[in-house]
């Protein structure tokens, strides 16, 4: 059932159209991520549907309501942002059970939901501090409870981890995943790092400048981006793309041949010029693998596996080896590449073949 | 630590200040306890404590810090009521605010002489035009400065109408720097304007507004010149301040030594006031401190 849905809303800055027409449905219960480079607009679009950006044109409809015109409060959408936006002057206790209490909840129950809460994101020994003395990542907790306590239609996420470190970040991670699989309420949350994407997402919704790219699963992005920004934006680390030129279900980077995976062959076995695409953990032995020679710049070892970074005749690329692979900076090296997982992109169009 | 070159540093240092801050009010302190009359010119007598003596027996003392402190504390309270809401207006950009933002601040730069002579013109009893606004409603020469609870009222007026901008300025400073999100959080979970008032902006704004009050109430203590141009502290010495008596004293009498006595009550005054305000501020800001 569509729960959420954004019909042909647009944003516009005086003459600056941030957000063009954007349509998009979001179903009862789904974990939703929007995510794209800054400035895509994906921040915007939450705003909107929180009911704190005016749409400029469309309208949006939550559970078969327009809401376009609606006040934020009337939503009934919960939000957390990413600078926490806890109330500074009253304790955890009160930041989270003062919706409640504004809107005439009984104190007994009031408690009750704040120590439920407080007891599932492990803030009871806090609750009677001040956001203040808490450190990021409780404060953080403390603007989850907040929202979490007012059981709403709909959470939005504004970037919410992207002010705590990288260990505390993994662990929120699973923990807001989890909340909403508990809770089964709908969640739209809006992040650029594209890891969080997806490890959290039902469907992600990748943006570029106000537009909508693609909206799948996240193993679908992965593996059948629609074009090259959803290709270079989705994965890590990204995907090495050289320009290159099919003829007779072969493919060649400059001198270089590499015959195509059967499927691929039949298919677009004549195409002529393409970009092609290849993420740096494909580059492997595989029944139909091909080899690719080029100039070894920098060796990164990672530990369980180890990154080569050079160049084909001027196209930077970067693979991902075996530790035990034997490299040196400087010189040649070549790497067996999976063309099965190989990718390819029309070069004008940048459309997916 | 015994590097003697410090003693180059401090010692300027501390000479400048002795001779700047603390000599002339060592000096003020030791008159006070003297005689000195300049005209006709008398030689300084020590007199112990018999100047405070003279001045806390004095009715005219007591009644100078009870018009003070009227003044003060209503005009106080008058210009932070009206100086909130008038920048929590600009702050929520109503038509025309920035418009407003540039005349509300201009009374602020008047010197009060100027501001006092404008209103005597203003309170005139009979060719002011707050007169002519009254005597459309039957009320005709009204006794604005001639009666005492009528002066004092203008004077508050006054007061409140010069310095309401710095407190409007102020205040929505403050108002700007309050975090944004705080108020975009509680909008999405549908608290009214009110509460959040209430709630959020007023006990964020708690701190500034003590430091507002408390350089209000100090600067309110030292009123003389609009007193001095539009009532010279009469009728008698009902609108009397305790600046306009120590100038009364000092220059008109020419005791420099009950003068000077009556400079440090002042200052005792002030600092009375001014620590039962802050032990009240205090309590307030605690029980909503970040």
């Amino acid at each position: 059932m569509e729960h959420i849905e954004f019909r042909k809303i647009s944003k516009s800055y005086g003459a600056v159209e941030v957000v063009p027409p954007l349509d998009l449905s979001i179903h009862q219960g789904e974990f939703i991520v929007l995510v794209g480079p800054s400035g895509c607009g994906k921040t915007t679009t939450l705003r909107m549907l929180a009911g704190l950006e005016e749409t400029t044109s469309g309208q949006i409809l939550i559970d078969g309501n327009d809401v376009t015109n609606k006040r934020p409060g009337e939503r009934n959408c919960a939000m957390v942002f990413q600078n926490y936006a806890l109330y500074p002057h009253m304790s955890v206790r009160e930041n989270i059970g003062y919706a409640m209490k504004v809107h005439g909840t009984p104190k007994d129950e009031i408690d009750k939901h704040v120590d439920e809460a407080a007891e599932l994101l492990g803030l009871s020994d806090y609750l009677e501090r001040k956001p203040r003395n808490l450190s990021g990542g409780q404060r953080q907790r403390v603007a989850i409870g907040r929202a979490f306590v007012r059981q709403p239609q709909v959470f939005l996420f504004d970037e919410p981890l992207s002010n705590l470190d990288a260990k505390l970040r993994v662990e929120m991670r699973s923990e807001i995943k989890l909340l909403q699989r508990r809770l089964n309420t709908t969640a739209v949350y809006v992040t650029h790092d594209q890891v969080e994407a997806m490890t959290m997402a039902d469907r992600v919704v990748v943006m570029r400048s106000g537009v909508i790219e693609q909206v799948d699963a996240p193993i679908t992005l992965y593996e059948r981006p629609v074009n090259r920004f959803v290709a270079s934006f989705i994965g890590s680390p990204s995907m090495n793309f050289f320009d290159a030129r099919i003829e007779a279900g072969v493919l060649m980077i400059g001198d270089q041949r590499m015959q195509l995976a059967a499927k691929d062959a039949d298919r677009i076995g004549d195409y002529g010029n393409v970009v092609f695409g290849i993420r740096p953990e494909h580059c492997r032995e595989a029944e139909t693998a091909s080899h690719l020679t080029f100039d070894v710049e920098v060796i990164e070892p990672l530990g369980s596996n180890t990154l080569l970074l050079g160049k084909i005749g001027g196209q930077k690329i970067m693979t991902q080896v075996d530790p035990r692979f034997i490299a040196e900076a400087g010189a040649l090296a070549t790497v067996p590449i999976d063309m099965q997982a190989a990718h390819f992109f029309n070069p004008t169009t940048e459309e997916r073949i | 630590m015994n590097d003697r070159v410090k003693h180059i540093f401090i010692w300027p240092a501390f000479l400048l200040v002795l001779v700047i801050t603390l000599f002339p009010l060592i000096y003020a302190l030791t008159v006070s306890f003297q005689t000195v009359r300049i005209v006709p010119p008398t030689p300084a007598r020590f007199v112990g404590f018999d100047n405070y003596a003279d001045i806390l027996a004095n009715a005219r003392f007591w009644g100078a810090i009870a018009t003070t402190a009227t003044i003060v504390i209503i005009s106080v309270l008058a210009q932070y009521a009206i100086g909130l809401s008038v920048a929590l207006a600009l702050h929520h950009n109503v038509p025309g605010a920035s418009l407003f933002r540039v005349t509300f601040l201009l009374p602020m730069f008047l010197a009060p002489v100027c501001v006092a002579l404008i209103a005597k013109m203003i309170f005139h009893p009979v060719l002011g035009p707050a007169n002519e606004f009254f005597s459309m409603f039957g009320l005709e020469n009204l006794p604005f400065l001639t009666d005492p609870n009528f002066a004092i009222a203008v004077l508050i007026a006054i007061e409140t109408w010069q310095w309401t901008p710095f407190v409007v300025l102020l205040m929505l400073a403050g108002l700007q720097n309050l975090p944004a999100e705080v108020f975009e959080a509680a909008r999405v979970d549908n608290i009214s304007a009110w509460r959040r008032f209430r709630d959020i902006t007023f006990p964020m704004l708690l701190p500034l507004s003590a430091a507002v009050i408390f350089i209000r109430l100090i600067e309110g203590f030292k009123i003389i010149d609009t007193v001095f141009i539009l009532t010279g502290g009469g009728p008698g010495t009902s609108t009397e301040t305790l600046t306009l008596f120590a100038y009364n004293e000092g220059f008109k009498k020419f005791n420099i030594g009950m003068t000077s006595a009556l400079s440090f009550l002042f200052l005792i005054v002030v600092i009375v006031f001014g620590t039962l305000y802050l032990a009240g501020a205090r309590k307030l800001t605690q029980r909503y401190a970040q």
